[in-house]
């Protein structure tokens, strides 16, 4: 008897739609073989099928049973082909038919139980996109597959319930979301913007970072607090729109970095890997692609602690993504295309021992040591960096007073500020490509930005007395467009041009 | 122009000639005349110079008799910062290198090295391109000491090179003049030291042209106009980050502040080192 279960494969972002056809033969050695490019962990599946059935009270057919994977030639992998396969054995032997555009997907734990799969929200846009309505996961999958909404999803708890549900006996509940709540997932690491003492033009920079996605670099001795300004971007931020959010969703669903029971996130991710991650580990890679942290960052924040402590590839490494939003991880069999438009939050110290500059302690590195530790940071990277602020070391004397309470900047304030300044360039950018002004293509700056009286002369002033280069008079029109933003004016005018200059690159010239 | 000069030569550096152990022969590249010779005032300072000394070598440069010899070491940091000055405010320079005559060291300053030879001189008591040692930069303070009238220090630290150049020249019989300091600043104990032992305390470069008798006003003060803005006049009395301002200043907010700075800035009111501006 052959019986036809559709399932899904992923291949980077991709996802293929797979036939598990299951063929119960009574003729030949008695046995279950899975064919079809099937890598170890689904071939594993015949051992978990078999034991699930047993403990299950099923009786596993003494037969000959073969399993194919079709298309032959797509590599498969992933442990989620437990449930596609008991489901054709299960309609095989009790003779029952298979429900009708249905997607099956799971993996089976030896009690008959179903675990927490990955990809399941990858699995529920292949069903909306190919009109297959009718989806099954694991229970605490439900969530994730059912949050692009439009599909009927069955969160199946063990094999028993689903050949209740598929003889018709007991029929699972479909999955509704009850609680719509937002997610907080992300929010582990933050240090609330307010509490950041002093440090008042980095915090200002943060905000112009938050509000229009430019990327920032703090330089500044150690202690100087630029690991906790960065960490405060999380607590002005806006939440992800519901595209973004579907993108995000997509590429944590892919890495099995979403928890049971949880939907859409909604947060910005937030990522700060250590400078000694590998440069797979920040661009993406493996025989069968996965991203990396720069896809992980994708719509949020990369935060780049002690960033000229990275390795050189690493930085490196950095340009494509910061250029086009996209990274192509190519390997002999596969090549996958992840997308990856963060804002990047840099840190470093001026000089190898820190204390460059610091008030009050002396340097003790040679200049060509300084050189050479700023020659990592120059070049390429650098440009891409719209925001450049010194840090220096906050006064004891401000941390043991409490003056929390001295900013007239409540956080809800900088944050409805934030929020709002993101949604003028929503409404600006509608029609393009892009979702903030640091994607503005200095070709589109003439459509963009408009200016105000004076503003443009100043500018043009400006470039002369500091010795700016032409890409340093593109840095600061996209920055004075967000500033104006946040001030809510339509044309740059002379004071966003002027405050814009404190931003520009001083340290690497 | 490169060639060399003996101490027997009528050539030869008069001043020189009066040390202790004057070189034999000294090789050069560049301009080499009579007046370079006259009026020298070598420059010694810190590798590691601060914003601080930086800003000392444009106010005193900036009011120095065009018939000034600035002669220092071509170490980078004070040394290298002084020739650029002089070069800037068009004052004769001789750069004294530790190492052979036909050795950029240090190689990075090759700019600058270049535009010495074309507009100023090169001297060395090596030939060819023999390497600096730990030995020969002495020998090279003691040229520089040498050749000028009067050694100014600007940022030392103690038990510094610099110190070594100015008890050296003051041993010639040569005076010393050093620039007041922070006293939080490691740079300054050095001058400390001297200034209480024999050296003279100068603020201005027309001390210096007094010094050497030459009568010049100068051209300062024409561009530092009176601004009544509040923040310049703070920044007359301390130099301040942005975040410092806005502590003074609590009802402007920070774009504020960094739009005003950005302005006299612009206007060359201000100018900015490392995050701290500094009112010119």
């Amino acid at each position: 008897m052959l019986v036809k279960v559709k399932s899904i494969a992923n291949r980077g972002m991709q996802t293929f739609g797979v036939d598990v056809e299951v063929n119960i033969s009574n003729r030949g050695i008695p046995g279950l073989e899975i064919v079809g490019l099937a890598d170890k962990s689904v071939a594993e599946s015949r051992d978990r099928v078999k034991t699930a059935f047993q403990n299950s009270g099923l009786q596993f057919p003494n037969k000959k049973i073969t399993i194919n994977l079709a298309p032959a030639d797509l590599n498969k992998e992933g442990s989620f082909y437990d449930l596609p396969i008991a489901t054709g054995l299960i309609c095989a032997l009790l003779e029952v038919p298979v429900p009708e555009c249905s997607l099956f997907f799971g993996e089976l734990s030896f009690d008959g139980s179903l675990r927490h799969t990955k990809s399941s929200f990858l699995l529920s846009l292949y069903a909306k996109e190919n009109n297959l309505n009718t989806i099954f996961v694991p229970q605490s999958c439900a969530k994730e597959a059912a949050s692009i909404g439009g599909l009927s999803v069955y969160g199946v708890e063990d094999l028993s319930s689903l050949v209740d549900h598929l003889t018709g006996k007991n029929l699972i509940e479909k999955y509704c979301n009850l609680d719509s709540e937002n997610e907080a997932y992300f929010d582990k690491d933050s240090s609330e913007y307010n509490y950041v003492v002093g440090q008042g033009q980095a915090k200002r920079a943060l905000q112009i970072c938050a509000s229009g996605g430019h990327n920032l670099i703090m330089i500044g001795p150690p202690g100087s607090g630029k690991t906790m300004v960065a960490k405060s971007i999380n607590s002005i931020i806006p939440d992800l729109s519901e595209e973004e959010s579907i993108e995000v969703t997509k590429i944590y669903s892919l890495v099995g970095k979403i928890p049971p029971n949880f939907g859409l996130l909604k947060k910005r991710p937030f990522r700060s890997p250590h400078h000694t991650i590998s440069y797979a580990g920040m661009v993406g890679g493996g025989n069968n692609p996965m991203p990396g942290e720069v896809t992980l960052a994708h719509r949020g924040i990369l935060f780049m602690d002690e960033f000229s402590e990275f390795s050189r590839q690493v930085i490196e490494s950095l340009r494509q993504p910061l250029e086009n939003g996209k990274i192509t991880v190519s390997r002999s069999r596969f090549s996958a295309e992840f997308p990856c438009r963060f804002t990047l939050i840099a840190s470093s110290n001026p000089c190898p021992c820190g204390f460059y500059g610091d008030p009050n302690h002396q340097c003790t590195c040679t200049e060509n040591k300084i050189k050479n530790y700023r020659a990592k940071l120059s070049g390429p990277i650098l440009d891409r960096i719209d925001i450049h602020v010194n840090v220096l070391p906050v006064e004891k004397k401000l941390l043991i007073k409490d003056s929390f309470s001295s900013s007239n900047e409540t956080l809800d304030f900088i944050k409805n500020k934030v929020a709002n300044t993101r949604l003028i360039q929503q409404k600006r950018f509608k029609d393009e490509k892009i979702f903030t002004n640091s994607e503005i293509a200095n070709s589109q700056i003439d459509k963009f930005c408009s200016f105000g009286e004076g503003a443009k002369r100043l500018l043009e002033q400006a470039i002369d007395a500091y010795c700016l280069s032409a890409r340093a008079y593109f840095k600061i029109i996209r920055v004075a467009r967000t500033i104006a933003d946040l001030d809510e004016k339509s044309d740059i005018e002379i004071n966003h041009i002027a405050e814009a200059v404190q931003y520009r690159s001083k340290f690497f010239l | 122009m490169a060639g060399e000069v003996n101490d027997f030569d009528t050539s030869y550096p008069k001043m020189l000639r009066q040390i202790p152990s004057p070189p034999k022969k000294l090789y050069y590249k560049g301009k080499f005349n009579k007046e370079i010779f006259e009026n020298c005032l070598a420059v010694v300072g810190s590798r590691k110079m601060s914003p601080y000394g930086e800003r000392v070598l444009e106010k005193i440069f900036s009011t120095l008799a065009p018939e000034i010899t600035i002669v220092s070491g071509f170490m980078y940091g004070v040394d290298a910062e002084a020739h650029r000055k002089a070069l800037k405010f068009g004052l004769r320079t001789i750069a004294v290198m530790p190492c052979g005559i036909d050795l950029i060291h240090p190689e990075g300053q090759k700019n600058l090295y270049e535009e010495i030879v074309s507009k100023g001189l090169i001297l060395s008591e090596f030939d060819g391109v023999f390497e600096p040692k730990l030995w020969t930069y002495p020998r090279r303070n003691r040229i520089v000491a040498g050749l000028s009238m009067a050694v100014l220090v600007i940022e030392a630290a103690s038990e510094s090179g610099s110190l070594i150049t100015a008890r050296m020249a003051h041993s010639f019989g040569r005076d010393v003049f050093v620039v007041p300091g922070s006293i939080f600043s490691e740079l300054n104990s050095g001058k400390v030291q001297i200034s209480n032992e024999f050296a003279k305390t100068i603020d201005s470069g027309f001390s210096i042209n007094k010094f050497f008798n030459l009568n010049y006003t100068g051209k300062l003060s024409e561009e530092c106009k009176i601004n009544n803005s509040e923040i310049l006049n703070y920044l007359r009395s301390i130099p301040m980050t942005i975040d410092d301002l806005k502590k003074q200043f609590p009802n402007k907010d920070i774009s504020q502040i960094s739009t005003e700075v950005t302005l006299l800035t612009m206007n060359k009111h201000i100018v900015e080192r490392d995050g701290v501006f500094y009112a010119c």
